[in-house]
This record gives C-alpha cells, sequence and structure tokens, in this order.
C-alpha cells in the first residue's frame, strides 16, 4: 500500500495547495484523482511518488515511512513507485535516445546487465519499434516520446504507477493506447495506478473509483 | 562567412606560431645592433627593436606564449567555473549559498588587483600567470553554469531520474554536465582573449613573465619605451597580434553561441 | 462586396534534412468560407501544425513549400505561399489572418500587461480601435486589463490570445491547438468563443488533436494523416459515421466511445511507405492499397480505396 497521510504541500508555505489530504493507493486497484488545473493534485501526485518534501504529513511505501524526499528518498522505496508526466518533451534529457530514455533506471540502479532483456519486452508493451529506439527526441512525435516515457516508468517492475496527465498532450488513439497498456502491466503484475487528470470522462472509463480532489481538500480543511 | 573568417585567422595564427619558429632562418633572440630600430621594410617587415631583433618573428614567438597562456588559462577558469557552478546548483541551499558568496567576493575585487597579488606570491612564469588568470576569470562560467544547473534541476526528466533510483551524481554526470557542456565550451572560448589581454596587462607592467620569454605583453611594455624616440612600429606590431586573434576568437565564440541557442530552440520545436 | 473564403489547393511542404527529406504536409487541399469553423484533427506529428504555419509563411529556412493558398476578401485577392514575407507581414498577418497560438501562457511578453499589449498591437497595425472593445472582442474581462499574463488563468490568457489575434479585425482566425493543457470547461468555453467570432462573418481554422473539442464547434472536419487530408466531412456526418478506417479508428478511441487504440503507430514522415500512408496500420488493407487513393467526393471527400466499407 502507498498511503499519504496528512499531506500539506505546496510552494509557499503560507498558501499550500494540498492541505491536509490523506490519501490511499492498495495494490491492483486502478484509482482516478480528479480536478482542474493548478488545483494540487499534481502537487500530491509529486509528494507520493517521493519528488516532493511537503510541509508536513508523511508517505509509507508497502508499510516503510519514507524519511525522505528526493535524492533523500531512499532508493529501494523509489524505485516501487513509477511515474509518467504530461508533457513528454520536457519529460525526457534531449541528448538521449529513446532507448537509452528507457534504460536509465536500471543503469542508474547498477542492473546494466538486465538492458538487453527488459529494453526488448517494453518495446512491444510500448508499441515503439526498434528504428524509433534509436532515434532522439526531437525526431519523433510526442506521442511516440510519451510512449518511451511508459517504458521508462515500467522497466523497474514497480508496484505502484503514478500517471499525472499523461494522455492530455495526445490524440485519442494514443492516448487509448497508453491508458491500454497501464491496464495491461496492473492486469499482469498486480500494481496500482494512481490516474491523474481533468477529464471525468477518461477517469471514468479507466479507473475502479474516481476521487475529487478539491473534495480531499475541502474535507481536509473542515475536519 | 564571420564563421569562417574567425576560423581562417585563428587557424593562421596557430599554424604560425607553431610552424614558423621551427622553420624561421632568423633568431628571435638574435641581437644586432647595427640594426638598432629600424622602420618597417622588406627584410624586417614590421622593423626592429631597441636591440635590433625582428619584431615579426618576436610577435610570432610572443604569440606562441600568449596562445598557450590564453587557452591553458581559459581552459583551467572554465573548469574551476563549471565545478563550482554545478556544485552549487546541484546541492543548492547552503552550499549554493556559499559558492555564491565566494563568486561575489571574488568579483569584487579587482581582477588584475587579485592577479598582481597572485603573481607577486610567486615567481614570474608561465604557471604563475596562468594560475592568476585562471583563479579571477573563473566566475563568470560558475554563474553560468550554476543558472543552468537550477533551470535543469526543475525538468520533469530529473525528476524521472530520480523516481527511477538515480543518485545526485548520476544526474549530475548523466544529466547536468552533459547538458552545460555547450555552454560551459562557449564560455571557455570567451575567455580565451579575455586570458590573453589579462596576460599581455600582467607583462605590460612587468609582473607577468620574465623578460626572456617574449610575449606580447613584454612586447608591448619594451615598444613603450621606443615610442619616445620615435620607433612606433615596435608597439604597433604586438597590439595587431593581440587584436586580430583575439576579435577572431570572440567572433568564432558569437557563431558558437548562436548555435547553442539555435539547436536549444530547435529541440523543443516539434511539429 | 467580395466574399471573403480562403482556397488551398495541392499544399505541399517539405523539409530538408542531412540525410533526405520530410514529408510533413502533401497535397493538402481545404476550402474555408464565411461564417465557417473548420477544425484540422490528426495525432501529434501528423503535419497539420505544418500547414498552419505555411499558411502565415512561417516555417524554418529549411522548408520548401509548393502548391497553391488564395485568400479572397474585400481587401484583395493574396496567394499566401508564393507572398514575399515583406507583402506578409505588412499586409497579411494580423490584419487578415489571426494567429491563436499553443499555449498562450507562453506566447504572451512575460513582463508587460494585456492591456499593454493589445494597444501596442492595435497601434503597430493601425486599427481603429479601443483596448476595451478589442478585449470585449474576445470577452475578456476588462478588470483583468491591467494584470500580467502569470496573473491569468490559462483560459484568460488564452482569451488575452484570441483578442490579440482579433486586434486587426483579422478575418480568418488560425488556431494551434488552442486548447491544449485546459480543462474540459475552458475547452467549451473557448471553441464556443470561435463559434461566436464564425458567427459574426469571420473563419476559423482549428488545429487540433481534441476531436470533443472539434464536434463542439466545427462545421467541418478534416482529418490528417501523415501529412495528406484522408477525410473532410460535414462534422455532422463525420461525427456521424466517419468513412475513412483511420478517422473511423480515431474516433473509436476517445474514452466516450470504445476507448479502443488504433494498431500500430504512425509511419515517420520522412520514410513514407509507397500507396496509401495508413496501409500498415489498416485491417481494410488490400493489393489496391499499394497504391495511392485519389480523395474523391463532392462535399463529403475521402481518399481510400474502400471507403465506408
Amino acid at each position: 500500500m502507498l498511503e499519504a497521510r496528512g499531506v500539506v504541500a505546496g510552494y509557499q508555505r503560507s498558501s499550500p495547495v494540498v492541505r491536509g489530504v490523506d490519501l490511499a493507493l492498495e495494490p491492483g486497484r486502478a484509482l482516478g484523482l480528479l480536478g482542474p488545473s493548478g488545483c494540487g493534485k499534481s502537487t500530491l501526485a509529486r509528494v507520493m511518488s517521493l519528488l516532493h518534501s511537503p510541509y508536513q504529513g508523511s508517505v509509507t511505501v508497502d508499510g516503510k515511512l519514507a524519511n525522505g524526499f528526493r535524492f533523500r528518498a531512499p532508493r529501494g522505496l523509489r524505485t516501487r513507485i513509477g511515474v509518467a508526466f504530461q508533457q513528454p518533451r520536457l519529460a525526457v534529457d534531449p541528448r538521449l535516445r529513446l532507448i537509452d530514455v528507457i534504460a536509465e533506471p536500471l543503469r542508474a540502479t547498477g542492473q546494466s546487465a538486465l538492458v538487453e532483456r527488459r529494453v526488448p519486452e517494453l518495446v512491444e508493451r510500448t508499441g515503439l519499434t526498434e528504428d524509433l529506439l534509436r532515434r532522439r527526441p526531437h525526431q519523433v512525435s510526442d506521442g511516440q516520446l510519451q510512449r518511451a516515457c511508459l517504458g521508462r516508468m515500467l522497466v523497474l517492475r514497480p508496484a505502484y504507477l503514478i500517471c499525472d496527465e499523461v494522455t492530455a498532450m495526445l490524440d485519442a488513439s494514443t492516448a487509448a493506447f497508453l491508458v491500454g497498456a497501464i491496464e495491461e502491466y496492473r492486469q499482469d503484475t498486480g500494481a496500482a495506478v494512481l490516474a491523474i487528470s481533468h477529464d471525468p470522462v477518461l477517469l471514468g472509463r479507466w479507473c475502479e473509483q474516481v476521487l475529487d480532489f478539491p473534495g480531499l481538500n475541502a474535507r481536509a480543511d473542515t475536519g | 562567412m564571420k564563421f569562417w573568417t574567425s576560423v581562417s585567422i585563428v587557424v593562421v595564427a596557430v599554424l604560425a606560431a607553431l610552424v614558423v619558429p621551427a622553420l624561421a632562418d632568423l633568431d628571435q633572440r638574435l641581437v644586432d645592433l647595427d640594426l638598432v630600430l629600424q622602420p618597417p621594410s622588406w627584410q624586417h617587415l614590421f622593423g626592429t627593436d631597441a636591440l635590433g631583433r625582428d619584431v615579426l618573428l618576436r610577435c610570432v614567438y610572443g604569440m606562441r606564449v600568449s596562445l598557450l597562456v590564453g587557452l591553458a588559462a581559459g581552459v583551467c577558469s572554465s573548469l574551476i567555473g563549471t565545478a563550482a557552478g554545478a556544485l552549487a546548483g546541484t546541492w543548492g541551499g547552503r552550499v549554493d549559498q556559499l559558492v555564491c558568496r565566494v563568486i561575489d567576493g571574488t568579483s569584487a575585487v579587482p581582477q588584475l588587483l587579485l592577479g598582481i597579488l597572485l603573481v607577486a606570491l610567486f615567481r614570474p612564469s608561465v604557471t604563475a600567470v596562468v594560475v592568476a588568470v585562471a583563479l579571477t576569470h573563473w566566475m563568470v562560467t560558475a554563474r553560468i553554469v550554476r543558472v543552468e544547473v537550477m533551470s535543469l534541476r526543475a525538468r520533469p526528466f530529473v525528476d524521472a531520474a530520480i523516481s527511477g533510483g538515480a543518485s545526485r551524481s548520476w544526474v549530475l554526470a548523466r544529466h547536468f554536465l552533459p547538458n552545460v557542456f555547450p555552454h560551459a565550451a562557449l564560455a571557455t572560448t570567451l575567455m580565451v582573449p579575455h586570458a590573453i589581454w589579462h596576460e599581455s596587462a600582467l607583462s605590460f607592467l612587468g609582473l607577468g613573465l620574465p623578460p626572456h620569454l617574449a610575449s606580447l605583453g613584454t612586447m608591448m611594455d619594451d615598444g613603450r619605451r621606443a615610442l619616445f624616440s620615435g620607433a612606433w612600429w615596435v608597439s604597433l606590431a604586438p597590439g595587431l597580434f593581440i587584436l586580430i586573434p583575439t576579435l577572431a576568437v570572440s567572433g568564432l565564440a558569437g557563431v558558437l553561441r548562436d548555435r547553442v541557442e539555435h539547436r536549444r530552440r530547435s529541440a523543443e520545436l516539434a511539429w | 462586396m467580395v466574399k471573403s473564403s480562403l482556397r488551398v489547393r495541392g499544399m505541399s511542404v517539405r523539409f530538408k534534412v542531412p540525410n533526405g527529406s520530410v514529408a510533413a504536409a502533401s497535397d493538402v487541399s481545404l476550402d474555408l468560407g464565411e461564417g465557417e469553423v473548420l477544425a484540422l484533427v490528426g495525432e501529434s506529428g501528423c503535419g497539420k501544425s505544418v500547414v498552419a504555419s505555411g499558411l502565415l509563411g512561417l516555417l524554418p529556412g529549411n522548408a520548401r513549400v509548393s502548391g497553391a493558398a488564395v485568400l479572397r476578401g474585400p481587401e484583395g485577392e493574396v496567394e499566401l505561399l508564393g507572398a514575399s514575407q515583406q507583402e506578409l507581414s505588412t499586409k497579411v498577418r494580423g490584419r487578415r489572418i489571426g494567429l491563436v497560438p499553443q499555449s498562450a501562457a507562453t506566447h504572451l511578453h512575460p513582463v508587460r500587461t494585456i492591456r499593454a499589449q493589445l494597444a501596442e498591437t492595435i497601434s503597430e497595425l493601425g486599427a481603429e480601435l479601443d483596448v476595451a472593445r478589442a478585449a470585449a472582442r474576445a470577452h475578456f474581462p476588462a478588470d483583468h486589463l491591467d494584470r500580467y499574463p502569470h496573473q491569468l488563468s490559462g483560459g484568460l490568457a488564452q482569451r488575452a490570445a484570441i483578442a490579440l489575434a482579433l486586434a486587426g479585425s483579422a478575418w480568418l482566425v488560425l488556431a494551434d491547438e488552442p486548447t491544449t493543457g485546459l480543462d474540459r470547461a475552458l475547452v467549451h468555453e473557448i471553441v464556443d468563443e470561435f463559434r461566436r467570432i464564425a458567427d459574426q462573418g469571420h473563419a476559423v481554422l482549428m488545429v487540433t488533436h481534441d476531436l470533443a473539442a472539434a464536434e463542439r464547434v466545427a462545421d467541418r472536419v478534416a482529418v490528417m494523416y501523415a501529412g495528406r487530408i484522408v477525410e473532410d466531412s460535414p462534422a455532422k456526418a463525420f461525427y456521424g459515421g466517419p468513412a475513412h478506417p483511420y478517422a473511423r479508428g480515431l474516433l473509436n478511441a476517445l474514452p466516450e466511445r470504445e476507448f479502443r487504440p488504433i494498431p500500430g503507430v504512425p509511419p515517420q514522415l520522412s520514410e513514407l511507405p509507397a500507396g496509401c500512408a495508413f496501409q500498415p496500420r489498416c485491417v481494410l488493407a488490400t493489393d489496391l492499397c499499394t497504391q495511392l487513393p485519389e480523395p474523391t467526393g463532392e462535399d463529403h471527400i475521402v481518399a481510400c480505396h474502400h471507403a465506408h466499407a
């Protein structure tokens, strides 16, 4: 279970955008988080993926308390959670070929030996081709780049996936493909998915349960 | 056009500095008191100096020293600057504050004064000048690199790397440094002419290279004395030898900067 | 009085790259009349933004454009693809064609107020208009005019961009992905604005990947795949049942419908297959498809050997 308790977070201490939210993501579940842009749902996502240090509150991964965030978060906990973002163009280093984008988490965690085996598996899952893998970001479209980001998210086989508006920039077909691929991974591995979007139709179709983020915040405000 | 002009001037200068001393049948140290302060002629295109030495040949030797010092100092200052900037940008917080105060503090002291102080601590030598120039010129690179790293730090691809288990040093080595390299390289190129001028200034003041090493700065110092006897050419030649190659290197840096900027923009442009 | 119209015929754009050329747009033909909203839809990288940039003469230096795009109106007739930059900048951009960019927030000048930017645009274009009226055209609230771009929400920033595009009373509004990243409610607000503009006699060419937004506003929908228009039809007919298998696949991928992706990936524009570019992904493909299908039809134009199958 990936659990956030009493999280207060934001970019200005005097006016946090996440104000004491509790959220639990159970293994195997697909949970949707709905809210307009700028409401703080992405900040909560960053806190839960251990990428943003909250002012208050805690995050536990499989019962283990994260005692730091970003580089200070234990590597073992960080890699349990996979992340993907809205704008693929900003989410990859412009110098890296797609294959190196996908393989980076393996190399960064000293598992370079697994690159040969894991990356080809993901080629199929992400719908990329050998040719595309050797291209650099400026030579592919947003949709193809987001497929590479999907590969990078899955390459360490995380137990929790946090997807922040991953389809917002994409056409309907690529969006449907990405959601399908994430769902397939969830079915295969029993991973949990936290899907964040402003689109109720998308989340309704994707997730078993959809929570309204402003509602969570308001409940925390009054409680 | 600008690119090729700059490149050819730099290439000619470097070749001249490398090849001419090996081929010339005149010794630059050859003192001929019969030929003291001869005006420019076909035998001596830029005339001769107060000791009857060929000014053109001495300028080529001087340029050799100046280019060497400029390049070495430029590279050293960029290395120091990149290291300091990357350190501040990557770690942030207290480390950043400390580096910034050192940058501000060093920048507050006039460069020449600091250079003089540093050279005064050692005996005049090429190393002393390189160290003095490097230690007074690294701050610009440090600032550029620091800001670039800070802007990279907020990018989602760094978040993705952290989430993928990357350590701070991994992100520094694999993402920050390669992405700031074009900027650092550019800063180095811009620093070379600075370093050449700075070396000339120190030598002109008699604090740079030992007198037997012809550098463009020491030559201008010699020329200054000769000026009173109407021998303008002894100063003009080293002046031109400082001006033209450094302008060419600056021009080259300008073209490189345009390319770096352009690449950055086109990397963001997708159809 | 001459009616305004835009008539694009056989527009092609090639980018010269170090090892070959990229066929970003091929043989594109479009028609746009007064009061019409045309949605140019397709996935990212299909070349639809290139068409929009090409009409404004804003393509990078390595682009080669051919074909014709004639803009008619009371101000006269101009062929956009052959026009000089001088002519485009003094007579066309801002005056006859206004551009609404993707992500308005980054397009606006960050350290000047909306009022200052509108005033500058108006005086630069020599338009006889005051700032308040210009803002009102895009329903930009007058009490927000003295704000800076970062103080505006995404929707209001987009409205400011629309006000700028309309400041020179341009007849044609070119909107390049104007709703990307906006919430559904804001998307509706912005596209409804386009409807109002068109109803005043303007024309809107909206380049978008958002089929739901296009459905709400467009009179016609043109679907682009790998640089070609594969279907161009009235919006009602399109959303009722598109004729091209790619367009059908795209609609079926919507979460409101089957939420099923089209198999395969789009081809690289630098190495397009011979014949129909969609054929490698198409369930209906036969030997016939190795030949390029000609666009056929009067009002409902389709380029497919197996249309309506």
